[in-house]
């Protein structure tokens, strides 16, 4: 007689922690996302008097002068320290403290850039024949570097790996980390994203004319682009049976995820959004919920025209009639768009709406696309007592799709 | 389910093509190119080679209208996802594409970068911030053979390949995809490489004995840099028999662990920790390191790396004899995936050359590597290797 499959192993979020433009820690995040305003503004970060455009989700001056920085802290690229700045917060949250070697404990991060900030200035120092080598600038230069940096700040000696799929390397990075507790590799997965502000990236979405002149209007009339930002999220992911045994508390329970490829353009996605409908279908199954589960979605909602007008086709496909019910917020409209780190930190949005029951608003310029029938919270928070579960969307360069599902927990 | 590696390809600069390959392993051949260093980036000590693909080579997989569009590693990832799926034959369902980089295509974004920099953000290609994306080679790989799976970039160092192997293996595992193309790709761009020569990673022509990779020698002095794409075609045994597709290996296990003592640009000493995770790993699938009977190793010249290797595998195994060791990256070069192509390879009973550039023993390694002759075909075959930075990741490979 065939034996019955075990029972899979449920996975819980015990600790988040952020770095975005509404400031360093989550309490700034939740505060910022549900102030209906956005963070994205003139910034610093680098001289942009001679891009195309001039606004950015930029991370405040930090951390907090109480954040423990550490010694290795000054030689820490900015993504670095947005990494390990959110992953000592959800720790803390979590009721951990490192050195986590002993506890079965991995890392699983996205990244796009990585250190690519500090790489600028080096390469700029190589181009000026007799400037002195600044080679600390290129130690953390690896699109692994911020995870990496986690993982030896807090003494990790489980599996340890960075995802760079373009925008959806965060929500890959969550959707490994699932995977892996899941199937006992780790009992404590650390999962998230960072990435800096940099160059390369600013022109390089301004040479495709896909970067907003003012703050992205996601899913808005009218709407001309995204808006660049930079941060970290982080989500500490634990097995629930073990979150138990040591009596932490569960913010969320990661109920399951999915993802597919459009194999189609590089830069565009399939207008008929049957890529993301099929990265969202099988994270429904993956987490076992029919579509009327749904809550709310946090979309990946760019503000580019034919991006949101895709993606919500793919969850039209997914969710039928339904989709045109569903509250959809966008939290890229606050903080602007973290590149590897944003489904990271749209999870971490998620968890928070799911825990606070109300859905935080998405800011923007003008009203919402007549052609979308798209239900955009807007102005201020939704209350959402009854939201059960929500789905999260990332949907990147080359056309890699990720959908994840997150449940409250009562 | 058993996993299977149904179709295998490989790029780099033994040729195109997993025969070439194998055909290098056992010639012991590392063919080494000058690299261009006429932008400035290098010292005037620095290395001077590389094992450079002829780009020519891969024209037949990947036709000037296909890869006009492309990065360079972009059309070494296609070149090798065409090659495997050609000698997998064909076979319907979802495909998820894993592949690994360590630097992505460093090339366009140096292009991108210096243009920035020197002529303003308006000089800006959008063509070069299109294909400089890490994810760039694995999408293309995606569009070309329409995969319509998950499509994931691993960018883990020297870790990655085994890391890519690994997730595609368990995802083809646990029935989440019904196939999978997994594997890496690099490109030995002139800025990486004077990079690494600048960190000390590399061989240079001044080191005892000049420049050249010489794993486990008392006179390593740092490792070539490499490049060049391999993919395998993963998928349920079962299915691939019932096809008629011949089966090249069988994953076994996959495993993963992070060394904290090291650096970021460099390894740690935390061999007693890793090989403790590799015997867990063993142990989840059932094995013990008696069961092993061929070492495919990492190791590639690096004095800290290959200490590392060798100091965990005499931990391992716990005082006794090691099984033969090989180390194709004597052959292949650091990064694009020759480790991996290589592991398969000796899976299914190829013959290695002695190790080239191996001639004297360290007695603080204390590891000899395959000094050729015959090897016996292997029934199991673990695959390792570490990285610069504290990921380390393993593979057991079986003959079917």
């Amino acid at each position: 007689m065939a034996s019955e499959p075990p029972a899979r192993r449920r996975v819980v979020v015990t600790g988040v922690g952020a770095v975005s433009a509404c400031g360093w820690g989550v309490p700034a995040l939740w505060a910022g996302l549900r102030s209906g305003r956005t963070s994205i503004s003139a910034f610093t970060r680098f001289d942009h008097t001679r891009h195309r455009t001039h606004v950015a989700g930029e991370a405040p001056a930090g951390p907090p002068a109480d954040f423990a920085r550490g010694r290795g802290w000054p030689r820490l690229s900015l993504a670095d320290r947005f990494a390990l700045f959110s992953a000592r917060e959800a720790l803390a949250q979590a009721g951990l403290e490192p050195p986590l070697g002993e506890r079965a404990a991995g890392v699983f991060f996205g990244s796009s850039t990585g250190g690519m900030l500090e790489s600028e200035w080096y390469v700029a120092d190589l181009m000026r024949p007799g400037t002195r080598e600044r080679r600390g600038l290129m130690a953390s230069q690896q699109i692994n570097a911020p995870g990496d940096a986690v993982a030896r700040a807090l003494g990790v000696t489980g599996p340890v790996q960075t995802l760079s799929s373009a925008c959806a390397s965060g929500a890959l990075a969550l959707a490994a980390a699932l995977a892996a507790v899941r199937a006992g590799d780790v009992e404590i997965a650390l999962a998230g994203g960072a990435d800096s502000l940099c160059q390369v990236t600013y022109a390089g979405f301004n040479a495709l004319r896909a970067v907003d002149e003012v703050p992205c209007r996601p899913f808005r009339s009218g709407r001309a682009g995204m808006s660049v930002g930079e941060g970290a999220g982080v989500l500490v992911l634990e097995a629930l049976e073990h979150a138990r045994a040591r009596g932490a508390t569960p913010l969320a329970e990661v109920c399951g995820a999915g993802s597919s490829c459009d194999a189609s353009h590089m830069t565009a996605p399939l207008p008929d959004g049957t890529g993301a409908a099929l990265a969202i279908r099988r994270a429904l199954d993956d987490a076992g919920l029919p579509p009327a589960a749904i809550g709310f979605v946090n979309a990946h909602g760019t503000g580019t025209p034919l991006n949101d007008a895709s993606e919500f086709a793919g969850l039209e496909g997914a969710l039928g009639a339904r989709a045109r019910e569903i509250p959809l917020t966008a939290t890229k409209a606050t903080v602007g768009h973290l590149l590897g780190s944003s489904g990271a930190l749209e999870a971490v949005a998620t968890v928070l709406c799911l825990r606070e029951r109300e859905v935080h608003p998405t800011p923007g310029d003008g009203e919402v696309d007549p052609g979308i029938a798209v239900r955009l919270v807007t102005g201020a928070p939704l209350p959402a007592p009854d939201a059960r579960a929500a789905l999260s969307t990332s949907l990147a360069f080359g056309g890699s799709n990720v959908a994840l599902v997150l449940g409250r927990w009562d | 389910m058993a996993v299977a590696v149904s179709g295998l390809g490989a790029v780099g600069s033994f040729g195109c093509g997993a025969s070439a390959l194998a055909e290098a392993l056992r010639a012991s051949r590392l063919r080494a190119s000058e690299v261009d260093r006429t932008a400035g980036y290098h010292l005037p000590e620095s290395a001077r080679t590389a094992a450079l693909v002829d780009a020519a080579d891969v024209s037949p997989w990947v036709p000037a209208a296909l890869g006009r569009r492309m990065s360079p590693p972009s059309k070494l990832a296609v070149a090798a996802a065409r090659m495997a799926l050609d000698e997998a034959g064909s076979a319907p369902g979802l495909t998820e594409v894993v592949l690994a980089t360590a630097f992505g295509p460093s090339s366009f974004t140096e292009r991108l970068l210096r243009g920035i920099l020197a002529e303003g953000p308006e000089a800006a290609s959008p063509f070069l911030f299109t294909e400089c994306v890490a994810n760039a080679p694995a999408a293309q790989v995606a569009i070309v053979c329409q995969a319509r799976g998950p499509n994931v970039t691993v960018t883990q160092r020297e870790a990655g390949p085994l890391l890519a192997m690994g997730r595609a293996a368990a995802d083809v595992a646990s029935g989440s995809v019904e196939r999978a193309l997994a594997g890496a790709v690099d490109e030995a761009a002139p800025i990486v490489h004077a990079v690494l020569d600048r960190f000390g990673a590399l061989s240079r022509p001044g080191a005892e004995g000049g420049e050249a990779a010489r794993p486990f020698d008392r006179r390593r002095s740092g490792f070539v840099m490499g490049e060049g794409a391999a993919v395998a075609v993963l998928e349920d045994e079962a299915a691939a028999r019932a096809r008629g597709a011949r089966v090249l290996a069988r994953v076994r296990a996959w495993g993963s662990a992070f060394d904290p003592s090291a650096s970021r640009v460099s390894w740690g000493r935390g061999h007693e920790p890793l090989a403790a995770a590799l015997g867990r790993m063993l142990e989840r699938a059932g094995l013990r390191t008696r069961d092993l009977d061929l070492v495919v190793s990492g190791a590639s010249g690096s004095r800290a790396g290959d200490r590392l290797e060798a100091h965990t595998l005499r931990a391992a195994w716990q005082g006794e004899p090691l099984p033969p060791v090989v180390a194709p990256k004597a052959v292949t070069a650091e990064y694009g995936g020759g480790l991996l192509a290589a592991a398969v390879l000796a899976a299914a009973g190829a013959q290695f050359g002695p190790t080239p550039g191996f001639e004297s023993f360290d007695p603080d390694l204390r590891v000899i590597p395959h000094a050729g002759g015959p090897l016996r075909a292997p029934r199991r075959v673990l695959v390792t290797s570490l990285a610069a930075g504290g990921a380390a990741a393993w593979l057991v490979l079986e003959r079917p």
